[in-house]
């Protein structure tokens, strides 16, 4: 009993999916490197300073570090 | 549509948070005691206590596993529970879950200290937990997993902070990778093999192992950083969009790194290229998040001054840029060959384990546990001391095994002016290195002691405070926004509202890397060629392998050697991929502190002993070699193999496609006492007695099966008026059986024609 398929078994030049996954991961790269960067700025500092802005008081801060 | 949004009242769960804290500090303590005890054993023998329990081999994985699932785990968990609710302003999603969460995971590190000191191992490195405890880690991650992605879905927060990404890669990232590797067959309850073979399963096994790193070690930590460092500093992260490419970038490729451990070794080229190469790319989203991480304190520099946290996070996060920049060098193959088998991977990995993991741990419980006992740190003069300690210590550890590793790599490939190679014994090099490990434990004692210095502040803390185990707040409920308006959402933000489809997203990413690099390997016959000569373990040699495995050889003893002369020279010819095509798991090994081990059953090569040789050694190694550090293994000459498993262990070879003959489970026992008798004949003409059943002869039996397959005479098919119904594929038993001048007594290839193939009558004795 083999427990893999046999799908596959036979195939010539593997090297497509090393070249295929490199295409994939550049192209997305390139496509979310442009989008972050026209994000405008103010939407930006907006949810960058919302992590200064939750319950902890000042007060704790001094206290504790 | 306008809504009146009322603020909803509602409670974070604290008590969670102090329960993961209590635990990190205590198995963290554990962890870094075995840690020390392990160094102990490596310079100084008498530190395994001649006990089958606290042998290396078995001792080493309980560190392993408490560092990295108890201390770290538990960790990872408390930063995540308290960040989470803050980050959301929600509850967790379920109490329930929360408790299930805590209890299941501490059960699950009490039994693998149990089941690992018992010698209950898959034998693969991170992954030695055997098949009951694996399917109790997947029930409480998906347990985890459900509780974060349920408070996710109820926050009262529109966008997900970046933290949160990170927590929900760790949590896909994990499942697929705990998933995949642990597919194995049992055979009893704390025994199974991996359906995986020799390279496919070194492939898969350090895939796992390599994204163990990417995935438990440092996107959980990334994560955390997002909010602990912004949180102690009082500074936004310097670049919210830098977080946004390196987090898709580091999740895509780190994926396609495991190979690294490979190079070299037994595997396709196209493999071991694909791993060179997205390692190196990996140092641009590793360092994106070294810089977010250092420059956020631009403007705040002068806070680290006073703070233990924050140079604990400096600290932290500057070694993991050194160490995201060596791992990336360690893979280019030309480094790859001096660093690997040697303490350069020890010291690679100890700097980011104590450094970023430990140093930025210890800086976020200096900074959560004040909090939540809603009270001053006990002592600040003792956490600086404790930073000062801790950091010494790593480099006081690190750099004598860098300094180990160039030497012994010099030895090992120095020759003399006529050629021959200038210290053929392996353990001259061991000895000129010793030193080092004495400087070592004194590394690691100093961690140790900072560590105490720590927990004791900590509890001390606690002592002084309370926790208010429902912590009370307020915040409106979330309006959903319904429909992405292209104006003036991207779609990335439009996917950051959409966690569940954000987490398939992050899925995809991750499973294109594994699938990529394992299914060819796994389907694809070519990348695997057969060598004919290679036959399957026989009954007794499985045992005997089984007991490798068991007492974890593997985590000194390598058995790949690889293509270099100063290699084959001194181990013989370099392993082929073909001839650990049975091998389940696979046990090419990470380390050499003891000689490679893949030729030893080549009589005439330079590894073979005498199986009186092995028993002796294995009775008293000092005996054999002075200034050996091996343990003592003198259990195997009074402990019994299990003989009810052994038809048992047939079956499941057979399941997994080892070409062993149909109803050969049936004959295994008597297979394996008629080859027993032969070993113990040998030993007693040697003046050693000892009974067929008893361990030692079974690993006798392995190691003298160990890489000589290639060099036996390929079979011609035999014609016999003897011959069965059923034959057996070529290579399988009709090899003629060996008559050269190399045969010694009780060699176990002039059974080899009776084996697999004809009956019990027609064996000749």
């Amino acid at each position: 009993m083999k427990i893999v398929s046999n799908v596959l078994e036979n195939i010539d030049g593997i090297q497509v999916f090393y070249i295929i996954g490199l295409l994939i991961f550049v192209t997305l790269f390139l496509v979310i490197l442009i989008r972050t960067i026209k994000r405008p700025n103010k939407e930006i500092s907006d949810i960058k300073n919302s992590i200064l802005k939750d319950d902890d008081s000042d007060e704790i801060n001094r206290v504790c570090l | 549509m306008s809504k009146h949004m009322e603020n909803q009242k509602f409670y974070y769960d604290n008590k969670i948070v102090k329960l993961f804290v209590i635990a990190t500090i205590v198995w963290g303590v554990v962890g870094v005691l075995v840690g020390l005890l392990i160094a102990l054993q490596l310079a100084i023998p008498g530190f395994n206590f001649d006990l089958e329990f606290t042998s290396f081999g078995r001792v080493r994985p309980v560190h392993t596993n408490a560092i990295i699932f108890a201390f770290v785990g538990n960790a990872i968990f408390a930063g995540v529970y308290y960040s989470m609710q803050k980050l959301l302003k929600a509850r967790m999603f379920s109490d329930m879950l929360s408790k299930i969460h805590f209890w299941g995971w501490q059960s699950i590190i009490v039994l693998a200290a149990l089941t690992l000191v018992l010698g209950m191992t898959t034998g693969k490195e991170y992954a030695e937990l055997e098949w009951p405890i694996d399917i109790l880690i997947a029930v409480i991650w998906v347990i985890f997993g459900w509780n974060m992605i349920g408070t996710i879905v109820k926050r009262r927060v529109q966008h997900i902070y970046a933290a949160i990404w990170w927590y929900l890669a760790t949590f896909l990232g994990i499942a697929i990778l705990h998933i995949v590797n642990s597919f194995e067959i049992p055979i009893s309850l704390f025994k199974s093999y991996s359906i995986y073979a020799g390279a496919q399963d070194a492939v898969v096994q350090w895939w796992y192992g390599h994204n163990a790193v990417a995935f438990f070690l440092t996107t959980p930590f990334l994560g955390l950083m997002y909010y602990y460092l912004p949180k102690a500093a009082g500074r936004p992260i310097y670049s919210y969009k830098l977080s946004i490419i390196h987090f898709w970038s580091l999740i895509f490729l780190y994926m396609w790194a495991g190979p690294h451990h490979l190079l070299y070794q037994a595997l396709p080229d196209w493999a071991q290229a694909l791993g060179v190469t997205f390692s190196i790319m990996l140092i641009a989203p590793s360092w994106g998040g070294m810089i977010n991480g250092l420059l956020t304190l631009r403007g705040a520099w002068d806070r680290v001054r006073d703070s233990a946290v924050l140079k604990f996070f400096v600290v932290a996060v500057t070694a993991y840029g050194m160490s995201t920049f060596e791992g990336p060098m360690m893979s280019l193959k030309s480094v790859n060959q001096i660093t690997h088998f040697t303490d350069w991977t020890i010291a690679h990995t100890h700097i980011a384990g104590m450094a970023w993991n430990g140093g930025f741990i210890f800086g976020m419980l200096y900074w959560i546990i004040p909090r939540i006992f809603r009270t001053e740190l006990f002592s600040k003069k003792l956490a600086n001391t404790h930073f000062w300690i801790a950091t010494t210590s790593i480099l006081i550890y690190a750099i004598p095994l860098y300094w180990a590793a160039v030497t012994q790599w010099l030895m090992l490939k120095e020759y003399t002016p006529e050629g021959f190679l200038a210290y053929p014994n392996f353990l001259e090099t061991l000895s000129q290195i010793l030193p080092l490990y004495y400087i070592r434990i004194v590394g690691g004692a100093m961690y140790v002691i900072g560590f105490l210095l720590m927990t004791y502040n900590l509890f001390k803390t606690m002592a002084k405070g309370s926790v208010e185990n429902n912590e009370a707040s307020e915040a409106p409920a979330l309006v959903l926004q319904g429909e992405r308006n292209p104006v003036r959402e991207t779609i990335h933000r439009w996917m950051e509202r959409k966690v569940v489809k954000f987490s398939i997203a992050v899925f995809v990413a991750l499973a294109i890397g594994g699938a990529v690099e394992i299914i060819p390997m796994i389907f694809v016959k070519s990348n695997v060629p057969v060598i004919e000569s290679v036959t399957p373990y026989t009954p007794l040699e499985l045992t005997g392998r089984d007991i490798y495995v068991k007492e974890g050889c593997y985590t000194c003893h390598s058995q790949m050697v690889r293509p270099f002369r100063w290699e084959t020279d001194r181990y013989g010819e370099y392993s082929k991929i073909g001839e650990f095509v049975y091998d389940h798991p696979f046990q090419w090994g990470s380390r050499r502190t003891g000689p490679d081990l893949a030729r030893a059953g080549l009589i005439g090569g330079s590894m073979y002993k005498n199986a009186a040789w092995h028993y002796n050694h294995f009775m008293d190694p000092q005996k054999m070699n002075e200034q050996s550090i091996m343990p003592k293994y003198d259990w195997f000459a009074e402990k019994d193999i299990n003989l009810d498993l052994v038809p048992k262990k047939i079956k499941a070879m057979q399941t997994l496609g080892v070409p062993y003959a149909d109803g050969f489970s049936d004959d295994a026992v008597e297979e394996l006492l008629w080859q027993a008798q032969l070993i113990v004949d040998d030993l007693k003409a040697s003046g050693i007695e000892i009974e067929p059943t008893k361990q030692m002869v079974a690993m006798i039996a392995y190691l003298h099966k160990m890489g000589k397959d290639i060099a036996a005479p390929i079979p011609a098919p035999v014609v016999s008026e003897d011959e069965p119904a059923h034959v057996e594929e070529p290579a399988a038993g009709d090899e003629e059986p060996r008559t050269t001048k190399e045969d010694e007594p009780g060699d176990p290839d002039v059974y080899r024609e009776a084996n697999k193939v004809e009956t019990s009558e027609e064996k000749q004795h």
